[in-house]
């Protein structure tokens, strides 16, 4: 009867360098799995192959230690890999292997945990074997019920929940202030890297427009042009204040930008509507005297920083519950007919 | 049944509210992330049994059930609490019982003192519809200038966990601070309207002799009231005031409310002959 193995290399185990030689681009996946077929290693297969990891999962009939042997002769022959490998491939059997599968589904075993990416890409994995034909009822059952939980986790537990970015956190902030950002003006100020992935993230999460201005005008123009903005010339930003209610900032002045004395009399003239100030300079744009003024919510990049790392470990400690409804899912699906229990896993 | 009285349902009412205190508590320490039903149906249960002991009330009375402080009060609270309901159904919401049930059940423990609720005479005193819809009105306002207290409870703490950057204000499934205060600013306007109506309805009624209107305690509380809560608006709507402001104002005028509304009933000889 086939049993479900997984070979591997992740972030966990291996350096980038070590990922990148063994990763498969997608076009060479069905050929691969077809010598997988053909040498009778496995009945089933799919291969997952990002930045992150590159694993198989294989349905055989092989014993668990004969099938890891095989698996790894295949890796290193199709990639003509000739150096020594030790504790960077990872082998795991059955139930090990499912509980594997299902944590990936979820991105419990990801960098940042959680993310959702892979979520996707371990469907696309499973869609390109399936295709061509290369998954049977052991691996589809498998995948299918991976999918499932993965979703299971995510609506009913705070895996997924909160910004663990700088980017994310601030479009988390500023829609925790305004009702909708589609009513809702962004001032970039600096076009530096960081205040454009901020700008983007507003932008794509609808806010209205967005402003750059830039001690370099044609850097400005070039930004604005790229968000669909407009620019202004860089002594005329405290003017935008009355306009837009987002701004972000990160220059490299030595000194602060805007200070209460400054910041003041326009927010009388914006009629106190609150604003929100993103300072991802260091040093730092804006003095932190102006978040004692009423409607002005400053936040720094370590300030940032400290949610999305809190937002992190909150889902560090989420993740020990995730870990247990895993558990009793594999258990249920190997309790199932098909996946009954077998001798106990290898795991190397 | 028969010794099982409208008061009795009303303190069923006030124990649903009071357990909904306590949840809310909870609710509190966990930051408000649980967004569930258990707080929104202990208001619902409280509501339909205070709806049960006012229509038993009104219904022994053949009135509008506002004929002493007693009444008054769950008048008021029934108002508050039924508004609290429907707000509740808006999207992120819920919370609103959560911040609502407090004033219910420390309100509602108020009420059920005995001396509030004196027998009544033969004849009840707003047995004329104009003075039903008087005290309809105003209890009606009064119970939107609560509600617009909760809401502005709400904003201050969303304001003060975002400007003091706590993660609670990103956790908790709480509106954003901008529609919390848009609902403020509403359910102010809304209380502002019947309270005027109720005024108006108010001075159209007839008066015991040698009872003048304007020299009443009640009628001089009722427009200094009616005066701060214009002011309020008046400076939010068209002079620029903070956020921060306006709404602490809204919190504090309701607590002077609710703190002055027995005395002044008390001494009123229009309302208290």
């Amino acid at each position: 009867m086939n049993s479900v193995v997984i070979i591997g290399l992740s972030h966990r185990s291996a350096p980038v360098a070590l990922r990148e030689r063994f990763a498969f681009a997608s076009d060479k996946i069905p050929a691969a799995l077809q010598t997988l077929r053909d040498t009778g290693i496995a009945a089933e297969a799919a291969i997952l192959s990002t930045c992150n990891r590159v694993e198989i999962y294989a349905a055989t009939t092989l014993a668990p230690d004969a099938a890891f042997v095989e698996l790894k002769k295949f890796l290193v022959a199709q990639h003509a890999f000739d150096g020594a490998l030790d504790d960077e491939l990872y082998t795991l059997a059955e139930p090990h292997s499912l509980h594997h599968l299902f944590k990936v589904a979820a991105g419990l075993d990801s960098m940042v945990i959680g993310e959702t990416e892979i979520f996707g890409q371990l469907k696309d994995a499973y869609e390109l074997a399936f295709t061509h034909q290369f998954t049977g009822a052991r691996l589809n059952k498998a995948f299918q019920r991976a999918f499932n939980v993965a979703k299971h986790l995510r609506t009913e537990t705070n895996i997924q929940r909160g910004s663990v970015s700088v980017m994310s956190a601030a479009v988390e902030l500023a829609e925790k202030i305004f009702t909708s950002l589609a009513e809702h003006e962004v001032l970039v100020i600096g076009a530096g890297e960081t205040s454009e992935k901020t700008a983007r993230a507003l932008l794509s999460r609808g806010a209205r427009g967005v402003v750059v201005t830039n001690r370099s005008p044609e850097r400005a123009t070039a930004l604005a042009a790229e968000l669909g903005g407009r620019a202004v010339p860089f002594a005329q930003w405290p003017d935008e204040f009355v306009q837009i209610d987002i701004a972000v900032s990160s220059t490299a002045a030595r000194h602060h930008l805007l200070d209460r004395a400054t910041l003041e009399p326009l927010m009388r003239r914006r009629r106190n509507r609150p604003l929100l100030l993103i300072d991802l300079a260091v040093p730092r744009d804006i003095d932190p005297a102006v978040n004692a003024l009423d409607n002005v919510y400053l936040y720094n990049v370590d300030d940032l920083q400290g949610i999305a790392n809190e937002y992190l470990s909150l889902r560090k400690e989420e993740a020990a519950r995730c870990e247990t409804i895993i558990a009793g899912k594999v258990a249920a699906l190997l309790a199932a007919n098909r996946f009954a229990p077998k001798s106990p896993a290898a795991d190397v | 049944m028969a010794w099982f009285t409208d008061r009795h349902f009303f303190l069923l009412a006030v124990i649903c509210y009071g357990l909904s205190t306590i949840y809310a508590v909870f609710l509190w320490r966990k930051g408000f992330r649980r967004d569930d039903w258990v707080n929104y149906f202990l208001i619902v249960a409280g509501v339909a049994l205070h709806t049960l002991a006012m229509t038993k009330r009104g219904l022994t009375l053949h009135s509008c059930p506002v004929n002493n402080l007693y009444e008054a009060t769950t008048f008021l609270l029934w108002a508050l609490g039924l508004a609290c309901l429907i707000y509740s159904l808006l999207p992120r919401f819920k919370f609103l019982c959560a911040f609502t049930a407090p004033v219910l059940f420390t309100v509602g423990v108020f009420a059920l003192m005995p001396s509030l609720d004196p027998p009544h005479g033969p004849k009840p005193d707003f047995s004329n519809w104009l003075r039903s819809l008087h005290a309809a009105t105003i209890l009606q306002a009064y119970g939107a200038f609560g509600l617009a207290a909760v809401a502005a409870a709400m904003f201050l703490m969303q304001h003060h966990d975002l400007k003091f950057h706590k993660l609670r204000a990103l956790l908790s499934f709480l509106p954003s601070i901008q529609r919390l205060e848009l609902i403020t600013l509403r359910l102010a306007l809304v209380g502002f309207a019947l309270f005027s109506l109720g005024l108006v309805t108010g001075q159209q009624l007839p008066r015991p002799e040698g009872k003048p209107y304007f020299c009443d305690p009640k009628v001089i509380w009722s427009a200094l009231l009616w005066l701060v809560y214009l002011e309020m608006l008046v400076a939010r709507l068209f002079l620029g005031r903070s956020n921060r402001r306006f709404t602490l104002g809204i919190i504090l005028a309701f607590v002077f409310l609710l703190l002055t509304f027995g005395i002044t009933n008390f001494y009123s000889g229009l309302h208290h002959p």
